[in-house]
């Protein structure tokens, strides 16, 4: 049993480790993958167009080598780390790419991936901003049109039976998930945050039919654990495209557990289902736009818009937060000070990273993770 | 912006071939911040906008004072006042390289909280207190979500509004319909939320006069700019970021109609005496993409000494040409179709040249309608959203104009710290050599 049940963690690794394998693998098959960038692409129609869905990462800590000549240095720089592996032709084997229009860099990026690299299908989908009836309504026609788009492209149509299977499926997925997060929730956690960052990133470069085998396996897997407490510092980090596990290794090193996450790449990307009483595409716009990103407006004041990291809190018993944003990203830094007025509100302390990616400065931030571990175990005691 | 550089410039050369036009702007701005300080005293109903929001007329038809924000970040830099505030957005935790003017609005607001009154010695008396905040979607995050932040110092109510910008492949009328639907929801949405601010109804006669007005106004303006495509050119981009203030701050000012019909005529004068910005212009430049350095406007005078005048420039763009359709008697679906159809027309045309890049589709226009030499862009540290696709914008024209002269010019929009005089004019000095080597070859 306990062999068995090793299979899905270490399959989660490799995949993590060679994110491209499997669907490099599939493209030589003759089957189509397509590129994607952030938690806002309904990749549901992908699935339902049997088109393999592969969220575009960049590399923590890789100088760019040609990104220079097409992109200016005071860009995001997790967006300047993307395009520059694609430059290096890493990314040929995509079939297409659809670059959501969430961010003022993903906006700008699509132009200059289109002009520069050419691929044979592109997409770029207007994510409203906003949030009001008539927002939602606009979004459905954008999905409708990105599915119109790639039916024309692969020359065969999704009926909303295909599309309900779809959702069918990344609901299952987003299903599995959830149960893998409640078990950080014990005392010790069952899975460590490094482990659950490997298991996300590797969900997202294969087909959702075998991320689902896969989860089905760690789940059973990390269900076995028995692990004995160590009553380590629990904590939540809120951030945006953390697809890299190297971060939260650190903080764990450092003798933390990181419990729960509000990321990119993390709980942000499936936390909501898509409602399957709805008409597909309906469900779709709705639960895409539901998603709490600082890119979409969301009215209220702070207390409001963040409550839903006060319930993670909770649930998940942080005892602090770590809020990772990347420099040169306007919407999470036009965020962060009142994220963290929010946060203290809640009697937790926070430790605020401004990342810089391509060169990560891994280094110096050992010193102000042990310096904030050592105030949460002051104030636990 | 419309401003006197407080410090210096020893240099200064171009006041001379200014235009009587451009001279009127200062005047106008101090009128503007005092009318807003009067209006507050009043108890008139005060907002906090951004500029290019298609929302002007419907403000001024429900009598809602504008302040444009952003436009007071430029002010504060060109008077070198903009650090003060700068250091105090750092200080209660905003990242060093957050728009700019987003900074300085943010340290503004967040000096006035601590100290319950205005910040002392604020340039042109400061911003008076809001009663509401008008964010939009159009051209950059920051846009919307600098007012949100400001939900940490006011309870101001506020209304974001999507503004849309069709991406540059669209099939444009397929999409015109549900984009023209969704703008048009967009306005409807905040003309409720004046109505509920105001206690006012909305009077549609008199929006849709104010709309056909602002119409008048721009074709006006648009009449002027065409007139720059003389040679000597009549009119520098020094003056063009000085003369769009009004169109962008008081479009709805009938004064706004009259100073761009004076504008015409001061142009149409120096045209036809054929007058223009130096006396022997050897060189033509187009300023590209990229909010101009605020703090140190002196600089473009420097490539006037080598005789190079600004002809064109692709930032605080007139906006498109727009034909009003007969047939649509609503205001606000005439506001919403034209904001549609505007902000498609260059992705339009761009397209139809076999897939070029909007912003690079506007540089190539101008590069041939105004005999341009040679091109600048302005790198500015802390305004992604003027600075990412400026490398796009030089390597199509390197596509279609190999050997066209591009500099890039960096520092920041209000940030003096970031701007190095005498590297520049290195860089100035190798790039008018290029650029007349270019010129020779070329024409
Ligand atoms: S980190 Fe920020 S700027 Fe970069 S892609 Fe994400 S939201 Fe956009
Ligand atoms: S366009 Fe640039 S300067 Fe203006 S608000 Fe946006 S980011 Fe800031």
């Amino acid at each position: 049993m306990a062999k068995v049940a090793q299979r899905g963690l270490i399959k989660a690794q490799e995949l993590y480790e060679h994110r491209q394998t499997r669907a490099k693998e599939l493209a030589k098959k003759g089957k189509k993958v397509i590129g994607y960038f952030c938690s806002y692409t309904p990749v549901e129609i992908f699935t339902a167009l049997d088109l393999v869905p592969f969220r575009i990462q960049g590399k923590v800590g890789k100088p760019v080598e040609q990104a220079g000549q097409y992109l200016e240095s005071i860009v995001c720089p997790y967006v300047r780390s993307c395009f520059d592996i694609a430059l290096g032709g890493e990314l040929d084997f995509l079939s297409g790419v659809v670059i959501p229009h969430t961010c003022d860099a993903m906006h700008r990026l699509y132009d200059i991936w289109k002009y520069h690299l050419k691929p044979p299908y592109s997409y770029s989908l207007y994510v409203p901003h906003m949030t009001h009836q008539a927002s939602f309504d606009f979004f459905q026609k954008e999905i409708e049109n990105l599915k119109t788009g790639l039916e024309q492209f692969v020359g065969r149509s999704a009926s909303e039976q295909d599309l309900i299977k779809a959702i069918g499926l990344h609901n299952r997925s987003r299903a599995l998930l959830k149960e893998l997060y409640e078990l950080r929730k014990p005392e010790p956690p069952l899975i460590s945050g490094s482990e659950i960052i490997q298991v996300l990133v590797a969900g997202m470069t294969i087909p959702i039919e075998e991320f689902n085998e896969l989860l089905e396996d760690i789940l059973v897997e990390v269900h076995s654990r028995n692990p004995s407490a160590e009553n380590k510092p629990r904590l939540l980090i809120s951030g945006s495209e953390v697809d890299d596990d190297s971060l939260i290794r650190l903080v764990e090193e450092c003798g933390a557990d990181v419990v729960m996450d509000d990321l990119c790449t993390g709980s942000r990307f499936f936390w909501h289902d898509v409602d399957p009483s709805k008409e597909a595409i309906a469900g779709l716009a709705e639960r895409y736009l539901k998603i709490t990103c600082p890119r979409t407006y969301r009215p209220g004041k702070a207390a409001q818009r963040f409550n839903y990291l006060g319930d993670f809190i909770r649930e998940w018993k942080a005892q602090g937060v770590i809020l990772y944003t990347i420099r040169f990203c306007d919407t999470y830094q036009l965020d962060a000070p009142e994220m963290m007025d929010y946060i203290q509100s809640l009697g937790l302390p926070v430790l605020f990273l401004e990342d810089t990616y391509i060169t990560s400065p891994l280094g110096q931030w050992k010193t102000r993770v042990e310096a904030f571990l050592e105030t949460i175990e002051a104030r636990r005691e | 912006m419309a401003e006197e550089t407080k410090t210096e410039p020893k240099q200064k050369t171009s006041s001379a071939k200014s235009t009587e036009s451009a001279g009127k702007i200062r005047q106008i701005v101090k009128r503007m911040y005092k009318k807003a300080q009067q209006a507050k005293e009043e108890n008139r109903k005060i907002a906090y906008c951004m500029v290019m929001c298609n929302y002007e007329e419907i403000l001024e038809a429900m009598d809602v004072v504008q302040v444009y924000t952003e436009n007071y970040a430029g002010l504060c830099a060109v008077k070198r006042e903009a650090e003060q505030y700068m250091k105090k957005a750092q200080a209660v935790g905003y990242s060093d390289v957050l728009c700019g003017y987003a900074q300085v609005g943010i340290g503004f607001d967040a000096w006035r909280h601590e100290l319950g009154a205005m910040p002392p010695d604020a340039p042109d008396g400061g911003m008076p207190e809001p009663d509401m905040l008008l964010g939009c979607s159009m051209g950059c995050d920051p846009r919307w979500k600098w007012y949100q932040a400001l939900g940490r110092y006011k309870d101001t109510p506020i209304y974001n509004m999507e503004v849309l910008m069709p991406p540059s492949d669209a099939d444009f009328d397929a999409i015109r319909a549900y984009y023209v639907r969704y703008m048009a929801e967009e306005l409807r949405g905040l003309i409720a939320f004046l109505e509920k601010q105001t206690g006012k109804k909305m009077d549609y006669d008199r929006l849709t006069s104010i709309v056909k007005q602002v119409e008048e106004t721009r074709q006006w303006w648009r009449k002027a700019y065409e007139l720059r495509k003389a040679i000597p050119c009549p009119m520098s981009t020094q003056d063009h970021f000085v003369i769009f203030v009004p169109h962008h701050m008081l479009l709805t000012d009938p004064m706004t109609l009259d100073f761009y019909k004076g504008l015409y005529q001061e142009l149409k004068e120096r045209v036809d005496n054929e007058i223009g910005v130096i006396d022997d212009e050897k060189y033509r430049l187009l300023w590209g993409v990229g909010i101009p350095p605020w703090h140190s406007m002196y600089i473009l005078d420097y490539f006037q000494s080598f005789g190079a005048v600004f002809a064109a420039e692709t930032a605080y763009m007139i906006p498109e040409p727009f034909e009003m359709p007969y047939d649509i008697t609503d205001p606000v679906e005439l506001i919403a179709l034209r904001a549609f159809e505007r902000n498609s027309a260059i992705q339009r045309r761009g397209k139809e040249a076999g897939g070029v890049p909007p912003l690079a589709q506007a540089h190539l226009e101008r590069i041939k309608d105004f005999t341009i030499d040679g091109v600048v862009m302005h790198i500015t540290r802390s305004c992604r959203a003027a600075t990412m696709g400026q490398i796009l914008v030089r390597n199509v024209i390197r596509d279609y104009y190999p050997r066209l002269p591009v500099m890039f010019m960096e520092s920041d929009i209000v940030d003096v710290e970031t701007y190095s005089e005498a590297e520049t004019k290195n860089q100035i000095d190798t790039f008018m050599e290029m650029v007349d080597v270019y010129r020779k070859s070329h024409r």
